[in-house]
């Protein structure tokens, strides 16, 4: 999206909370249209259960109903927006059983004393392709995700996922810039540590063949 | 030269076009002498863009949309 394209839609949207601020209720309505698939695909993703997302998704919706009149417009309307999910959503994720945490030390890069990578680093990011779309790969990625710790996970949902900038994600968590390009990277190469394992398993059983 | 630390600790930034162009310069000139660099630049990327593309996947089932558009009716119109 372009930069007036953005602020255009900037204020667009916040003029339809200023509608419903006043009492309109078909700008509600639009709002929540514009809003519960990003509501429910990020509770989804953090969740993975339908029927918490379908949970959080409506709380959401009418938190937003109820408490529109407490939005003062400080932030963004959708960084308050996108506040009121993952608070629904850790509730949610509170009284579950929680998968054991995977160390993200383990998964990082690790160096000699001059700093020269010591891991052997194959290759395969020609030879995803057929691999991509199989319901296998799937899992393994939605595993991969689900194993990040919950402050790079939820960094990685709304920077790479969500595609917002790096000021957004910060306003959205209260974290600085550095913060959160911080969590981003470690989310990013634990990713690439956890499905390396996977594709470069695929690379040589092709390799053999 | 910049080391490998240094070069992978930067790749984010890299990526997302966030280096000076003194730094970046930097970064290009150790991946030319660095394969594995190279390799781990190349497997970074596509990880996260395979990531994004599964979990961009995401829709909002009919049946669960249905159960939201009543909801939202009960819930904000007044009866009666």
């Amino acid at each position: 999206m372009s930069f007036t394209q953005d602020k255009e839609a900037k204020e667009a949207e916040e003029a339809l909370v200023r509608e419903f601020q006043a009492g309109n209720l078909e700008a509600y309505d639009k709002i929540a249209e514009l809003y519960q698939k990003k509501i429910y695909a990020l509770s989804f993703n953090l969740t993975r259960n339908q029927m918490d997302a379908q949970d959080v998704t409506q709380e959401v919706l009418l938190t937003l109903f109820k408490k529109v009149h407490t939005f003062q417009g400080k932030s963004a309307f959708s960084s308050w927006v996108y506040r009121i999910t993952l608070n629904a959503t850790y509730m949610k994720l509170r009284s579950k059983k929680k998968e054991p945490n995977v160390s993200l030390e383990d998964l990082l890069p690790s160096y000699n004393g001059a700093g020269f990578q010591q891991d052997k680093i194959q290759d395969w990011s020609e030879n995803t392709e057929s691999l991509v779309f199989t319901n296998e790969t799937k899992e393994v990625i939605q595993k991969a995700v689900d194993q990040l710790p919950e402050k790079e996970k939820v960094v990685f949902m709304l920077r790479d996922v969500e595609g917002l900038s790096t000021e957004k994600v910060s306003e959205i968590l209260d974290l600085t810039i550095p913060a959160v390009k911080s969590r981003l990277h470690r989310a990013r190469l634990f990713l690439r540590k956890k499905l390396s394992h996977y594709f470069e398993e695929y690379q040589s059983r092709r390799e053999k063949k | 030269m910049i080391c490998c630390k240094e070069c992978l600790d930067l790749l984010s930034d890299y990526l997302d076009g966030e280096l000076e162009p003194k730094t970046c310069a930097s970064l290009e000139e150790h991946f030319q002498d660095c394969p594995p660099c190279i390799a781990f630049l190349n497997t970074f990327k596509t990880s996260t863009d395979i990531c994004r593309g599964t979990l961009n996947q995401v829709e909002i089932p009919e049946i669960v949309q249905a159960k939201l558009k009543e909801f939202i009716t009960e819930n904000t119109r007044k009866k009666g």
